[in-house]
């Protein structure tokens, strides 16, 4: 048993990472790719050229400028729990801080004289001091980081004008983004312009055109913001080496090898960690679940045993017909007659409309209780209860039928075996065989039944959800597809496929608990 | 085989059926008559084999003694049960529950399919106990331990331990061990073997082969001591070695208990064997009723003759062999009957009208008849018939079996 699970547990990481890979790909392979989501709306901002820097800020923070395999790659090694390289910091909110990024270099080298490199050399303080240096040198290095990938941008955008204006066979060397690719003009003098000979760096603006000027000065420029910005990250990054905040996880070896819990992130959407999202979400998708299962489990099993028993009979007929009756009215319509009618103050207004609590939720008693001027007050408990009414109705309701009719015909199989016959035959009363016979053997397919809806619970009924306004993990990930947050997306799905892998994995274990004949050796 | 020498047994019959008839409900179309007037009588330490094709009403007469029947489609016309004095057809479902398994036990054809796959043998044994008798767990699990003692159960685990014993002591004699192991072993031997059986009482069905199924489902008939076994073809799902075991085992219980068998099977060598009575039936019909010597000796109903020809042998294994029907489709065979003169016809459904005797009216046309001494044949009702009723098919004979090595 022990190999088994062992086993099992190991073949379950290449699943879920097939899985995440999969899903990466589709968000890749989505129109506008992975960095969709974050497409800057250029309406708010006058100058274009502007938006165009942010948005390749934005990517260069992300790493969404690297290719799929890499940006990829780079998402395992953040949700590995084993970690190489130097070890992130954890800050006392729990954030992990990792080590600062390392600098591209301005491209085009061959042609713009680069600036040399340089080893910046300074001691950090020591204590509460450092922490403080820390977050300012790191907001300087993030600062200056973010004009240097600017003027990257800007300075590819002229570039991108230069080779427009010289028109066949330049404009073949534009990227698809609008700016130009800097690796295509590495075989050519880059002032070749028909009318004028190579340029000379010392001959000032001779012979040189307008767009050639503007190239020009925006490498001064990058260079200018490359010195700048790299002088910071080194100054991080001594600060960060000097440990303002103990190392997140367990090291195993110092600045190679970690053991962290997984970092899933920040949603691209909503700019917080992703774990932050999904533990709000989740309990609230787990409360609703929770509570509708076993109401569907408790209505649909003893209903089929009924069933199958006076099979035929009016209890199986009329449980039948309602239940399937039930299963055929859409969620989406259900919802809106349930608000539309029970919700609805013009009609009868028992129940709220949406949302999980009440507005005065923060002044309330856990308990329900009657004050001195004999009003009484529902209390938290109660009114999440209230508020849950609708949505666990909508929940419950079209899920009787499939259970209840699955039960039935387990049952029905049983009774027909031969050792109910052995049973009858030993003097069994058929009270007794229904229970300790037929339904211990009918619930067996159950078991699987059930882990099998279990990883549901994690998804989130997302019409439910979206109809009620429930902040739960449907909303999220139908938002996150929404908005193409390729952050939340994976981390749902990683959490959702896990789940349902260890549900999967529980349900097989369940039924060798159950069933004798089953053993994994 | 064995020699005959018949002994008489005291009435009155354990278990006697008269006139017994079943019919199911086929949706639309008429009812389906499984079983149409059958009688017999089961004598206590009686074997009656019921032999006849699938479909001729074998199981359904023991399902319905039983009262295991699903009512609806099943349905008793009419007919009564009569089971020490009283009429089982008549007796309440809590009533039925006490015989059930109490006084009547009975055992099915698939052992593979007819013990709880979920239960362990111990529990399912323990079960039965605890319906019909009134002991504490420690009691029942001794009762229990004693009947699978009782079917062997456990030769195969106490021999291997013997034989452990025995190749120590060889191992002693060649100097191999000392003498101290031998005698740790032969003290803990029991407390072994013990600890073995309470563990074989822990298992779960599906360990074990179909025959040790089937030996665990007759200690389980058998835990209860009933007075009357119905075994619903025991042993037609086994292989032909551990049939002949399992029926042995059934005889020998059977010595020891005193009970009655009725043996439901359409194996001919296995009525030869182990029967005392045999009972052909056709149709839902008894057409033959005879002990099983004569039966062997001198087949009367053309259906029965028909049945033993049907045997393939090993001379004629080339030729093709005789069906049924070549038997009781030919008019000639049913003047074979002692007594045709009379107008006493086998009674056959396919008989061509014009071969018809004239028939008694206003009843139906069959009738049980005792045409020689203590023996009976399905004939068609005929006036002569009417004017000369029989006695009930009653045949309280044993045969001296001879005793083939038990344990």
């Amino acid at each position: 048993m022990a190999t088994y699970l062992i086993r099992r547990l190991l073949l379950m990481i290449p699943t879920v990472l097939g899985i995440t890979l999969m899903v990466f790909l589709i968000v890749a392979l989505a129109p506008g790719g992975i960095g969709a989501g974050l497409a800057v709306q250029g309406g708010q901002m006058s100058d274009t050229s502007k938006v165009a820097q942010m948005q390749a800020y934005l990517e260069d923070r992300y790493g969404l400028n690297d290719p799929v395999v890499v940006q990829y790659g780079r998402w395992i090694a953040r949700v590995c729990p084993v970690r190489f390289g130097m070890t992130s910091l954890e800050s006392p909110s729990g954030e992990r801080i990792p080590v600062p990024r390392e600098l591209p270099e301005p491209p085009m080298q061959w042609a713009f004289a680069a600036p040399a490199a340089f080893e910046v050399t300074f001691t950090p303080q020591s204590g509460d001091a450092l922490v403080e240096e820390f977050r300012a040198l790191q907001r300087d290095a993030e600062g200056r980081r973010r004009t240097y990938v600017g003027s990257v941008r800007a300075f590819k955008d002229a570039l991108a004008d230069h080779v427009r204006s010289l028109g066949e066979p330049w404009t073949s060397r534009l990227d698809p983004k609008g700016g130009a690719d800097p690796q295509k003009f590495r075989d050519l003098p880059l002032d070749s312009s028909p009318t004028t000979s190579p340029a000379q760096t010392d001959a000032a603006t001779q012979g040189m055109t307008a767009t050639w000027a503007k190239v020009n000065a925006a490498a001064e420029q990058m260079h200018l913001a490359w010195s700048l910005a790299e002088e910071a990250r080194q100054r991080a990054t001594i600060a960060f080496k000097a440990r303002p905040f103990p190392a997140a996880g367990i090291e195993v070896i110092r600045d190679v090898v970690s053991i962290d819990s997984p970092d899933f992130g920040v949603a691209f959407s909503r700019n917080r960690p992703v774990w932050d999202l999904i533990k709000t979400a989740l309990p609230v998708t787990m409360l609703i679940n929770l509570i509708a299962f076993p109401i569907i489990y408790l209505v649909a099993v003893p209903t089929g045993v009924l069933a199958s028993v006076r099979r035929g009979g009016a209890a199986d007929v009329a449980s039948g017909f309602f239940f399937l009756l039930l299963y055929s009215v859409p969620v989406v319509l259900a919802g809106v007659f349930a608000i539309g009618f029970l919700a609805n103050n013009q009609y009868l207004g028992w129940f709220p409309v949406s949302g999980l609590h009440d507005s005065a939720e923060a002044t309330m008693t856990f308990l329900p209780y009657t004050d001195e001027s004999g009003a009484w007050h529902r209390g938290w408990l109660l009114d999440t209860l209230w508020h849950l009414a609708l949505p666990v109705l909508c929940l419950v309701y079209g899920g009787f039928a499939v259970l209840s009719k699955q039960t039935r015909a387990s049952m029905l199989d049983n009774f027909s075996a031969d050792y109910v016959r052995t049973a009858r035959a030993k003097g069994v009363s058929r009270k007794d065989i229904v229970i300790s016979h037929v339904l211990r053997n009918s619930l067996l397919p159950l078991i699987t039944m059930f882990v099998g809806i279990f990883p549901a619970m994690l998804g989130g009924s997302v019409v439910v959800e979206r109809i009620f306004t429930i902040p739960g993990m449907g909303s999220l990930v139908i938002e996150a597809i929404n908005l193409r947050d390729r952050e939340l997306i994976l981390a749902n799905t990683f959490m959702i496929s896990s789940v349902s892998l260890l549900a999967l994995l529980m349900a097989d274990i369940l039924y060798a608990l159950c069933d004798p004949r089953v053993a994994y050796e | 085989m064995s020699a005959s020498s018949d002994t008489p047994l005291p009435s009155p019959p354990l278990l006697s059926v008269a006139d017994l008839a079943v019919s199911f409900d086929n949706g639309a179309g008429p009812r389906i008559q499984a079983v149409a007037g059958v009688s017999l009588t089961i004598h206590p330490q009686q074997t009656l084999a019921v032999v006849g094709e699938s479909g001729c009403g074998k199981s359904v007469t023991a399902m319905t003694t039983m009262q295991l029947i699903p009512c609806p489609p099943g349905r008793v016309d009419r007919g009564t049960i009569l089971f020490g004095g009283r009429d089982l057809l008549s007796l309440s479902e809590r009533e039925m529950l006490k015989i059930r398994g109490g006084e009547i036990a009975m055992i099915f054809q698939e052992p593979m399919t007819s013990l709880n796959p979920v239960y362990s043998i111990g529990d399912q044994i323990l079960e039965a106990i605890f319906l019909h008798q009134k002991v504490s767990p420690d009691e029942a699990v001794e009762t229990a331990l004693k009947a699978l003692d009782e079917v062997g159960i456990y030769q195969p685990i106490e021999s291997r331990l013997k034989r452990e014993l025995v190749a120590l002591r060889t191992d002693v004699d060649a100097g191999k061990a000392s003498i101290d192991a031998v005698r740790d072993l032969e003290r803990t031997l029991p407390e072994r073997i013990r600890g073995l059986k309470m563990q074989l009482l822990s298992d779960y069905p599906h360990r074990y082969s179909g025959g040790m199924r089937q030996r665990v489902m007759i200690a389980m008939a058998l835990a209860c001591q009933p007075t009357l076994l119905l075994a619903d073809e025991p042993t037609t799902a086994l292989d032909v070695t551990i049939q002949a075991q399992i029926l042995e085992l059934l005889s020998d219980l059977q010595r020891r208990r005193g009970m009655g068998i009725m043996l439901i099977t359409h194996n001919l060598g296995v009525v030869a064997e182990n029967a005392d009575v045999a009972c052909v039936m056709y149709a839902g019909r008894v057409v033959e009723y005879a002990t099983v010597e004569q039966l062997f000796d001198r087949p009367m109903h053309p259906y029965t003759r028909g049945l033993f020809r049907s045997i393939p042998g090993v001379r004629d294994s080339r030729t093709r062999l005789t069906t049924v029907e070549d038997v009781v489709d030919n008019p000639a065979e049913f003047r074979l009957l002692p007594r045709c003169q009379d107008g006493i016809v086998p009674w056959w459904p396919f008989l061509p009208q014009e071969h018809r005797p004239q028939l008694a009216a206003g009843r139906e046309p069959y009738a049980l008849y005792e045409i020689e001494p203590n023996r009976w044949v399905g004939v068609w009702r005929t006036p002569f018939i009417e004017a000369h009723p029989s006695r009930r098919a009653d045949l309280s004979t044993l045969r001296s079996k001879s005793v083939v090595g038990s344990a």
